[in-house]
């Protein structure tokens, strides 16, 4: 066994230590973190249906260019987001790490171009604050702030972000 | 609570069939008011629901259907003859009784509707002062449930003739009451014994009591409904039962012979269907490609009887579940002689209704919205087109109108045609009343086709009748019907005569969930548009486009054909070459035709209709999605969106040149990129080595699959390629079909190195697309100079 998987697998069990601590409480939220442009953003592990590599979609005309398309889940045809277009960024282009997030609430289901995943998170809801004055409301997708140690994690709304808005 | 519930299911089930007989029965009945047989249908159905509606409490009903059953039993014995005002209050009280059940579908209880003064009435018929009490409370229940009991009894035993429970003393009942089951558990033990001594087991009853008589009452209302299996009456038995004999033995085969089921089981079934389809349809492919692959081995022939009855199985079972879910068309046909009759009153015409072939079979969600559609269709016969009887009289046609309704199948759809031998349509009449609604203009007037004029009754905003009349108008036209049809994938056609009557056909596709498509392409993306809208296809050259008042139109044999570009509809990047033809496909939608311009035309293939979902619904031009057999997604065209749009395409862009994409000027050697395509680095070198001293740009690919990512990346432009047939997972020939399916490579210059030598290779090769040969070994100068000449190297760099 080399010498990284045993760092890695040592340092999971930390982290369950830390977790069973965490878990104990009630109050604790679990989300999963990925990257888009610069920025971590989180989504409630319970939303996700899974997470794929990326494949080939169909382009759908007269939306707006963010919605890259529809794609095939096992027989479903799901509508794909890019979320760099989607928060503004310039799109780039699909690298290995890009991944596709399948997300659920309710019936509602879309599938989400992320540029990378970071880590499931599990995190004290103390530690999650509100969305900043200026984004807040009922229209942003914002759900909350996350503060970990060394970082703070933009947490979204997962029913804003299937809801269609053009 | 529950079982209470589950009787009442059954009660609404059985109450709400019966009822829908009824109607028609009913109608018929004026016709032929000698018809014993049918006055004694229509007198066990009021008898069946008013048995089963006493006993569940329902007063209201109760009350309603006992002075029904009132007024058809005197006429059963003859007493009094059915006149068309007795007919309007006896339907009258069957819509009632319709309301009520609807009523106790939705709340459970029957309250909220008055049913006095029809009730009133009725009594009126039957000779009764018109004054009768109508419950608001529920009657005490034992007495109701004993009622129901004597009523029961006395259906069942048919030889009794009605007595007046009404006005018995609560001892009298009592005593009848005694009497009738004590004749009731005589004749079950009678067939209790008949049953054991024919050998089947019957568990033992227990005594008489209070149990078993509630039994009986719920067992009643089902032995009612069909002729009485005892005896009938004397005086009726002659002519009743040689008839009633036949209904008798057919309906308990038929309660055998059908199961309910809920109709989420069966469109989960056709989900599942749907699945294997596609499954299937990519089992073809796959198959299609191993034969490609691996022709003349021995096991393709296994395959091949493997996938053939795969997709022989599949077809059939797909066929045999879209029955399952397939309802007569006569459940919508039955409500019409009802309405006509009506209408016919209200009208003051004389309208008779023909129906036939209304056992053909249509999927039940289409049977579902055909409805409306036809309800307006013949209400404007009706009301438009069949003539008064006098001015029928002046015309010599005989008084009495004729509506036909008719059904039948033709190849994958349905035909529904209504035909009327009213007054026709005028088509000048109808162009100068367009006129004056501004709906065409005087030119298009002057170039319509009688069809076309005919056609304009169904534009939004038409309407013919001078006045707006109950019957017809409500403010919507019959655009409302065709948006209706062509929802179902439908078309209308319309023919008329004047004077002599017109013709609407509906032509209808037998589901919605799977049809046959065609599948185009443009650029780099696939469509597909339902066949059942296409007309034909054709291959033209561009120079056959002509453009007149900003719209591109061709000549399609004497006609001029307006043409839209799919492109333009669907906002396809042009990044692709466009060759010199293109095919038009011409789309029918009733008599609008529009020639659809596409790059490709890739075949015929049966679909299943997916939905995009709420996130993507609404978009115009698109009818949904299909997954393909190789797993993509293709959008289906939404071709009566389609028609909308492409009246607000201005000319297309098809003749635009592109620009750019291949054809930049070469400044220095390696401006030129090559890509070697070999999975033995040796050999990759080998070329390397032969091309470097030209000093053009090398990119290696170790394999089919890494050479069509690079090529799909778009990081270079390829000006040529070296090609290895030998290679793992995607070998030289499938590489060079890929690449050719991609029309910005069409025109790549493929070069085949390989060791294979034989002439059947080099056909290959030809086939997938290549358009050099070299055999290894060969010597560097020779494969430099095949690449100079392919890539039209130019002198000067060398």
């Amino acid at each position: 066994m080399s010498d990284k998987l045993k760092d890695i697998i040592s340092k999971q069990g930390e982290q369950q230590e830390q977790e069973s601590v965490v878990g104990q409480l009630d109050d604790v939220v679990q989300l999963v973190g990925f990257m888009i442009g610069d920025e971590e953003y989180a989504v409630p592990i319970l939303s996700i249906q899974e997470i794929i590599k990326p494949f080939s979609w169909t382009r759908v005309p007269q939306v707006p260019s963010y919605v890259m398309g529809v794609f095939n889940l096992r027989g479903a045809v799901i509508p794909l987001i890019d979320l760099r277009a989607k928060f503004g960024l310039q799109t780039k282009k699909q690298s290995e790490d890009t991944r596709f997030i399948v997300m659920r609430h309710g019936d509602d289901v879309a599938g989400f171009v992320i540029d990378r995943l970071t880590m499931a998170i599990r995190i004290k809801k103390e530690n999650i604050g509100p969305a900043p004055d200026t984004v807040s409301g009922d229209d942003t997708i914002i759900d909350g702030v996350g503060k970990q140690a060394d970082k703070i994690i933009t947490i979204l709304k997962v029913n804003k972000l299937l809801e269609r808005d053009f | 609570m529950d079982e209470f519930q589950e009787i009442l299911q059954d009660f609404l089930v059985e109450s709400f069939e019966l009822v829908e007989k009824l109607d028609e029965d009913l109608v018929e009945l004026e016709s032929n008011p000698e018809d014993l047989e049918l006055l004694n249908g229509i007198f066990r159905v009021a008898h069946t629901v008013k048995g089963a509606s006493s006993f569940l409490n329902f007063d209201v009903l109760t009350h309603l259907t006992h002075h029904m059953e009132d007024v058809l039993n005197r006429a059963r014995h003859g007493e009094l003859v059915i006149t068309p005002d007795i007919m309007d209050v006896i339907l009258e009280s069957v819509d009632l009784m319709k309301q009520l059940l609807e009523q106790i579908r939705d709340t459970s209880s029957d309250g909220g509707i008055d049913v006095s003064a029809c009730v009133a009435r009725l009594d009126k018929i039957t000779g009764g002062s018109g004054e009768v009490e109508t419950p608001v409370v529920a009657a005490p229940e034992e007495k109701s449930t004993e009622e129901t009991a004597v009523e029961e009894e006395s259906a069942a035993a048919d030889d009794e003739d009605e007595i007046d429970y009404e006005n018995m003393s609560p001892e009298e009942v009592e005593a009848e009451i005694e009497r009738l089951l004590a004749q009731r558990q005589e004749e079950d033990r009678k067939k209790r014994e008949a049953k054991i001594a024919a050998g089947e087991e019957v568990p033992q009853m227990p005594n008489p009591d209070a149990e078993e008589s509630k039994e009986e009452k719920k067992e009643a209302p089902k032995e009612t409904s069909a002729p009485a299996p005892t005896p009938a009456p004397a005086k009726q038995v002659k002519k009743e039962a040689p008839k009633a004999a036949a209904p008798a033995r057919k309906t308990p085969a038929q309660v055998e012979q059908t199961i309910r089921v809920d109709v989420k089981r069966l469109d989960h079934l056709m989900n599942l269907i749907g699945e294997l389809v596609l499954a299937k349809n990519r089992l073809i492919k796959i198959n299609d490609d191993v034969e490609e692959r691996y022709e003349g081995e021995e096991f393709l022939e296994e395959l091949n009887q493997v996938v053939s009855i795969v997709s022989l199985v599949t077809t059939d079972l797909q066929i045999a579940v879209m029955k399952t879910r397939m309802l007569p068309i006569g459940k919508v046909f039955n409500k019409f002689p009802r309405m006509i009759r009506d209408l016919s009153r209200e009208l003051n015409k004389k309208i008779e209704l023909v129906i036939s072939g209304e056992d053909t079979e249509l999927d039940k969600s289409i049977v579902e919205e055909i409805g409306d559609p036809l309800v307006h269709i013949i209400r404007n016969s009706c009301d438009h087109g069949i003539e008064s009887p006098e001015e029928r009289a002046l015309k010599g046609k005989p008084e009495m109108g004729t509506i036909a309704l008719k059904a039948y199948n033709e190849g994958n759809q349905i035909v529904i045609q209504i035909d009327d031998d009213g007054k026709g349509l005028d088509p000048d009449m109808l162009k100068s009343k367009s006129l004056e609604k501004g709906i065409i203009t005087e030119k298009e007037a002057d170039t319509m086709s009688d069809k076309d004029a005919f056609a304009l009754i169904f534009k939004p905003g038409f309407s013919t009748a001078a006045q707006v009349t109950n019957v017809s108008g409500r403010g919507v036209g019959m655009d409302v019907v065709k948006t209706n049809i062509e929802k179902l994938n439908g078309m209308i056609d319309i023919d008329s005569e004047v004077g002599k009557g017109t013709t609407i056909k509906l032509k209808i596709p037998l589901t919605l969930a799977i049809i046959q498509a065609l599948l185009v392409g443009v650029q780099e993306e696939h469509y597909a548009i339902p066949l059942a809208s296409v007309l034909e296809t054709v291959r033209i050259s561009k120079d056959e486009i002509y453009t007149v008042e900003g719209k591109s139109v061709m000549r399609l044999r004497d006609d001029v054909l307006s043409l839209v570009h799919i492109g333009d509809i669907f906002e396809v990047e042009r990044i692709l070459d466009a060759s010199e033809h293109a095919y038009v496909v011409v789309l029918g939608l009733g008599t609008s035709k529009l020639g659809l311009i596409v790059d490709t035309l890739v075949g015929q293939e049966e679909i299943v209709i997916k939905s995009l979902g709420d996130y993507l619904k609404g978009i115009e031009g698109i009818a949904g999605a299909t997954i393909r057999g190789d797993g993509g997604v293709t959008l289906i065209v939404d071709v009566v969106a389609l028609m909308d749009i492409a009246k607000n395409v201005k000319v297309t862009s098809m003749t635009e040149t592109q620009e750019g994409v291949a054809s930049k000027e070469k400044t220095q050697a390696s401006d030129y990129v090559v890509m070697i395509v070999d999975d033995s680095k040796t050999d990759r070198t080998i070329m390397r080595k032969a091309l470097e001293p030209m000093g053009v740009t090398l990119v290696e690919a170790g394999d089919g699959q890494e050479a069509l990512g690079i090529l799909k990346s778009g990081d270079y432009n390829f000006d040529a390629m070296l090609i290895d047939i030998e290679m793992p997972r995607m070998d030289g020939y499938t590489l060079a079909s890929e690449i050719k399916k991609y029309n910005r490579y069409k025109n790549l210059p493929l070069i085949a190195v390989t060791s294979r030598t034989s002439k059947s290779d080099r056909m290959r090769g030809v086939e997938s697309g290549m358009v050099e040969y070299i055999t290894k070994p060969y010597s560097a100068d020779y494969l430099a100079s095949v690449v100079q000449r392919n890539v039209n190297f130019k002198a000067e760099f060398l």
